[in-house]
């Protein structure tokens, strides 16, 4: 065998610890960037539509994954959706408890390919399903980064019955 | 007719928790010693060698540079996977059935407990722009998917937590099994709640251990090597990477990799022609969601099989006889690879207690876990 001798002992076990800061810039692309400004300065998700399998892609984006079709038609989407899936998260990045858990799911658009992972809110205790409709709550414009977290949460749409 | 290939020797270490006495690399090292002594091979003979290694977790970069010493592979050709195990069976595969070479070798381990952030390290890997800025920890990927995967299949609570107690139960007589355990659905389902509605039990912790898988072509096999164990058909495929347009309900992947294993080892239909099944079962659900997509079940149908018993090691399609994930840890990207390993035993006659009864014909599906949408399928005969 070629290990012949293992170490039994705790006490002379060795470690050494390590890590190194890891940076990278993200592009956001051509698609990215149209999103990212038309949500900050508009308030608004913009999709992009394919001429040729006629599907609309929320967030935009710059080719069709089913034809692979250059998308080059920009469209605004109703910031209001339907949650398809939703999980209350009740670890967070670290490992430590979250305590209210974070309540996340995955929205989808009438009519549109894609959709969005983001929070759910609303009043304390609020609870949600699948199926639920719901509405985008957007940060002030003055606080708006142009990033994903410009969006606070989405929340019951107005008028949305069970 | 390409060659037909064969698993001629297989090493092992015994997943555990913690490996404090052993490098990873000396892990390896261990495991390949074990793999050429079955083998009867000395790594110089060997042609070609698959490692699977990746860099975050290994916490080195360019951590294939490092795979080659352990195996004996110095000045030999080395082709590193970044993939789970059975990719690199499947890679080994090709290059023998070709033509290039006679024999390789496959490897993957898991050194878990040197990774001190692995959430961050999966956050890391989630969508920089559109998911990441969310600071959530990743794994809330799993109970999406759990939620919308039992909202279509109609899968319960208790039938997702059946998978825990019977693979927890079956790790308990597999010497593999360092998470054994007794549990009923009870104790799952009043667990301490994760990512709702996955409970914390119902994720599989995380194990040491590494693995050595060595090939040959039939016509090359080594004199002294343990009975052959064939290579009947592999597939591997990935589902969109967005969480945006992957779905949430089925394993598309799984069913796109079957079917190219399916088509090319002859299996018309899975459940009967196929023994016993190790199949990944990271979170409880992602059993039951796997078994429909590789067509072991109708859809809507594995919550009910499980919870009948029909998955056992004695029932009709016996799956995770090992204890799976659930039970012996669930161990990086050399997770495929040891479902692989059992099913070798299974096929040899050599799995003691959780031998499957005459175990013909096996598959091994590997999943590379959240936020992956990647698996690889392999199916082995005996």
């Amino acid at each position: 065998m070629g290990l012949i001798q293992k170490s039994s002992s705790n006490q002379e076990l060795r470690h050494y610890r390590g890590n190194i800061p890891v940076g990278n810039l993200y592009t956001a692309g051509i698609a990215g960037d149209r999103f990212f400004v038309d949500l900050r300065d508009k308030g608004r998700l913009l999709g992009t539509r394919c001429p040729s399998c006629e599907r609309t892609f929320v967030p935009a984006r710059h080719f069709c994954e089913e034809c692979f079709t250059r998308l080059e038609e920009y469209v605004p989407v109703p910031s209001s959706g339907t949650v398809h899936s939703l999980t209350a998260a009740h670890v967070d990045l670290d490992g430590k408890p979250l305590d209210p858990p974070h309540v996340l799911a995955f929205i989808t658009f009438e009519g549109c390919a894609g959709g969005l992972v983001h929070r759910l809110g609303g009043a304390p205790g609020q609870s949600f399903r699948i199926g639920d409709r719901v509405e985008m709550v957007l940060k002030d414009r003055k606080k708006r980064t142009g990033g994903i977290n410009d969006i606070e949460h989405f929340r019951p749409a107005k008028g949305s019955r069970r | 007719m390409p060659r037909r290939v064969a698993i001629i020797g297989v090493g092992a270490t015994v997943p555990r928790p913690v490996t404090p006495e052993l490098s990873y690399r000396e892990l390896i090292h261990e495991a390949a010693v074990r793999a050429y002594e079955e083998a009867g091979v000395e790594p110089r003979e060997i042609g070609t060698f698959m490692p699977c290694t990746e860099d975050f977790y290994e916490g080195i970069s360019i951590s294939d540079e490092y795979s080659n010493d352990q195996l004996g592979a110095v000045l030999k050709p080395v082709h590193t996977i970044g993939g789970d195990g059975i990719h690199g069976i499947a890679t080994a595969y090709m290059q023998i059935a070709t033509g290039l070479f006679d024999t390789a070798v496959v490897e993957a381990h898991s050194k878990a407990s040197n990774v001190l952030t692995p959430h961050h390290i999966m956050n890391y890997a989630m969508d920089p722009v559109l998911n990441r800025p969310l600071g959530e920890n990743p794994l809330y990927v799993a109970g999406l998917e759990m939620s919308r995967f039992m909202h279509e299949s109609g899968a319960t609570s208790e039938e997702c937590a059946w998978v825990v107690v019977k693979n927890r139960r079956n790790a308990l007589s597999n010497p593999n099994g360092a998470f054994g355990a007794k549990v009923t659905v009870h104790d799952v389902l009043s667990g301490p709640a994760a990512f709702c509605p996955l409970g914390a039990l119902e994720m599989a912790p995380p194990s040491d251990a590494a693995f050595v898988v060595v090939l040959a072509a039939e016509d090359r096999l080594p004199a002294r090597a343990a009975s052959p164990v064939w290579i009947r058909g592999v597939g591997w495929s990935n589902d969109s990477p967005t969480l945006e347009t992957r779905s949430w309900a089925r394993a598309l992947y799984a069913e796109a990799a079957a079917q190219r294993a399916y088509r090319m080892a002859g299996i018309r239909n899975p459940a009967r022609d196929i023994d016993c099944f190790e199949i990944d079962d990271t979170f409880s659900y992602k059993e039951l969601q796997h078994l429909e997509a590789l067509g072991i079940c109708d859809r809507g149908e594995a919550g009910k099989r499980t919870a009948r018993g029909e998955t056992e090691i004695d029932g009709a399609t016996p799956v995770n006889a090992s204890g799976g994930s659930l039970g012996c840890g669930h161990m990086l990207d050399a997770t495929g690879l040891f479902r692989t390993v059992e099913c070798v035993r299974q096929l040899r006659g050599e799995a003691g207690q959780v031998q499957v009864k005459d175990a013909k014909t096996a598959l091994a599906f590997g999943w590379r876990g959240v936020p992956t949408t990647s698996g690889a399928c392999v199916v082995l005969g005996a």
